[in-house]
């Protein structure tokens, strides 16, 4: 009897633990719930329903109708034999690249530069660099679109009066003169942000290795390269895949600069294809179907370094 | 690089366009109300108008209201997309006349032919603006009024310059624009007849003069038909015209800058576009400004114009069919159309039309190819891109022409 009474209460104890423990164990899920939940509802669902227009025939006549008609694949088998497309792809890489480029070399030699000035001019080159961070994009687009008018262009009246150019020239006139305009808005707009939080990154960076690779006699450019570069590492690798994100996907700078009026499939970059094939022609079908294929893409690009980071991050 | 929010955006409004279309539905609030879009033209040019045609409407249907929202040409299409998906769409539609083929065959509007008769002066409306309400046979929209393009100019720049007569050829008019340039050598700049280069309204017009056309049909199929020799004769004749007369971009368009803000400006004796261009040419230049008609290479003829106007419709998902096109007939009553003559338009049936350079321009016309895709046509930009190519010198006018036509066939075919 005896052992009977022990053996169930063992058991009930030990039920009753195991209870503790999954009740315990469950409090986690319970609070990650909701976040799981919202981004369910605000991702999940939306790229279902992305992937569900992306494999149907969905023109205005649909649209009026209410009621898609599915085609299987044919979105994405029309858009992969587009040669626009292919073009499209080309140009939107080498542009992203230029972009992420230019932004984050850039945003490292203002941030070197930061750390090197006096108090005072850091401070006058951060307020700039804030109030351009604080413009908000399509007004920068618009100051843009006035100095480099053909009309009446600030850029062109300063180049005729220094007698370096042409009152009236067209920097629309190639597709390579609009995009790196568009290029140069971007990293314009794009520095502020990788400029300081690299200046913060720097600061971390211990002044003892510093010292003391320079006591060992390593010139600033071994210094940088073998001590600072590394520290800098993961903030660096994670700038880059964020730019790679945003410029590869960008839509306000060139389709406002540029000009609506200007756009052809010659200067089309992924964003603007999407909006004309999608919107303006209002085959929303296809346009579901590009921005799956700009996901890969994108996705692709950024893969070495959301690799790389998860790694860093392994280590650490 | 806040961009990415902004493809988010055009992501969910893509996806809420397809979640609108889960939960639309053809119920309707039941208040008695009539929703009418007009474009925003009607509120700064013509209320009177608008409100006579309102208070007829109500006289005839006591307890009923009209709700008038105004809206701008930019983006009143994807606003409209977007109630077609949601379900509550407007009463009545004011669209431009390139607009409509698209929608009629879509399906967008109701067939409003067995009202016909009962619209004012129908039997007589202008032919173009009833071909562009017109899609099979059946009417889905009734015309409201129209605009031809002039040449509006500083009579007292002519006069400096030694044009004692109005050009009343294309050759005279490229040798008034040489006059016009050497007088006025001092001004960096100045053009003396400003075009945009990508203007296509204009350069349009040189192809039709010259016979030829944008794209035929044949067989049910579209054809592009800028190759042939008599467009490329037109576009031809306007590169040689752009290249003595305008000093514009000649990858711009008409919008950026606005014709008129150069002219008022002092950087162009003449500009072209719509007759209304004369509202806005600066205090500088009001008394010394007139217009005249844009004359053909046959010497004494006008060159052909684009017929720019407007069409009414009624959206099929409209539950007030039969009011709205009561309304229509308000609006478009002789006396409204009166209204809108006084005002500088081109009234919508040939009884009405007057003897204004405005309206001596509509004599001769020409429109787009009434097909159903003519619209990815223009927000393609294949024209003005031709355009471009063409004045920049990047490619023949052959070459270009070539290129455009083809992709203006592939294009009106829906490939």
């Amino acid at each position: 009897m005896t052992v009977a009474a022990e053996t169930t209460s063992k058991w009930s104890r030990r039920r009753r633990l195991t209870w503790a423990r999954v009740g315990r164990g469950s409090v986690p899920y319970l609070l990650i719930a909701p976040v799981v939940g919202v981004l369910g509802a605000l991702l999940a669902y939306p790229l279902y329903r992305l992937v569900v227009l992306s494999l149907q025939q969905y023109t205005l006549f649909e649209l009026i109708q209410h009621k898609g008609k599915w085609i299987g694949l044919d979105n994405f088998r029309s858009i992969l034999q587009d040669q626009v497309f292919w073009h499209t792809v080309l140009r939107t890489v080498i542009f992203t690249v230029a972009n992420v480029g230019l932004t984050i070399v850039g945003g490292m030699l203002i941030a070197l530069l930061l750390v090197r000035v006096s108090g005072w001019v850091r401070v006058l080159v951060m307020a700039g660099l804030v109030l351009v961070w604080a413009m908000p994009q399509v007004v920068a687009v618009q100051v843009w679109y006035w100095m480099t008018n053909y009309q009446n262009g600030v850029v062109n009246w300063v180049l005729a009066e220094l007698h370096l150019g042409d009152l009236q020239h067209d920097w629309n006139a190639t597709t390579f003169s609009s995009l790196s305009l568009v290029t140069l808005l971007i990293v314009w707009g794009a520095l502020p942000f990788v400029a300081i939080t690299l200046y913060a990154a720097l600061s971390q960076v211990p002044g003892e290795l510093v010292e003391a690779a320079e006591i060992d006699g390593a010139k600033p450019s071994r210094v940088f390269r073998d001590v600072t570069l590394p520290i800098l590492t993961p903030i660096l690798l994670i700038l880059t895949s964020l730019s790679i994100l945003w410029d590869f996907g960008v839509f306000v700078q060139p389709y406002l600069l540029i000009n609506p009026s200007h756009i052809h499939p010659g200067n089309y970059l992924m964003s603007i294809y999407l909006f004309q094939e999608g919107f303006q022609k209002a085959d929303y079908g296809k346009g579901a179907a590009i921005s799956l294929l700009m996901l890969v893409i994108v996705a692709a690009m950024s893969f070495f370094y959301v690799r790389k980071m998860v790694k860093v991050g392994e280590v650490e | 690089m806040r961009t990415r929010v902004f493809v988010a955006a055009l992501a969910a409004v893509a996806l809420g366009v397809v979640a609108a279309t889960a939960s639309a539905s053809g119920d309707r609030a039941a208040a008695n109300k009539l929703t009418v879009w007009l474009q925003v033209d009607a509120q700064s040019g013509w209320p009177d108008v608008v409100a006579a045609a309102n208070k007829q409407f109500t006289t005839d249907h006591p307890g009923w209201t009209v709700d008038v929202q105004y809206q701008n040409w930019g983006d009143h299409l994807q606003k409209f997309d977007a109630t077609l998906a949601g379900g509550n769409s407007p009463d009545v539609i004011e669209m431009g006349n390139t607009e409509m083929v698209k929608y009629m065959a879509a399906g967008a509007f109701a067939d409003i032919s067995s009202s016909k008769a009962t619209f004012a002066n129908s039997a007589n409306w202008l032919k173009g603006l009833a071909a562009s309400g017109t899609y099979g046979g059946h009417l889905y929209g009734v015309p409201y009024y129209a605009g031809s393009r002039v040449v509006t100019y500083r009579t007292d720049a002519y006069a400096k310059a030694g044009i004692k007569k109005l050009p009343s050829s294309l050759a005279e008019f490229t040798a008034a624009a040489h006059k016009l340039a050497a007088k006025n050598s001092s001004t960096k700049g100045f053009s003396p007849v400003y075009v945009a280069g990508t203007d296509w309204y204009f350069a349009m017009s040189f192809v039709y003069d010259f016979g030829g056309q944008i794209a035929k049909t044949s067989g049910g199929k579209w054809q592009g038909s800028l190759d042939s020799p008599q467009s490329i004769a037109g576009l031809t004749a306007f590169k040689n015209f752009f290249l003595a007369a305008s000093k514009a971009s000649k990858t711009s368009d008409e919008a950026h800058p606005a014709p008129y803000d150069v002219y008022a400006q002092g950087g162009a004796a003449s500009i072209i576009g719509p007759g209304w261009y004369s509202c806005c040419v600066g205090n500088k230049f009001k008394t010394t400004t007139a217009q005249f008609v844009m004359p053909s290479h046959k010497k004494g003829q006008p060159m052909p114009g684009f017929l720019g106007g407007s069409n009414l419709a009624v959206p099929a998902s409209s539950a007030n069919k039969a009011l709205a096109a009561d309304w229509l007939k308000d609006f478009t009553s002789t006396d409204n159309e009166r209204a809108l003559q006084a005002k500088g338009n081109i009234p919508n049936a040939t009884n009405l039309l007057g003897t204004s350079v405005n309206e001596r321009a509509a004599a001769q016309s020409w429109f787009v190819p009434a097909a159903k895709h003519w619209v990815d046509v223009e927000n393609g930009n294949i024209l003005r891109n031709m355009l471009a190519q063409i004045l920049t010198g990047k490619l023949t006018v052959k070459q270009a022409a070539a290129s455009a036509s083809d992709n203006i066939t592939s294009v009106l075919n829906g490939l």
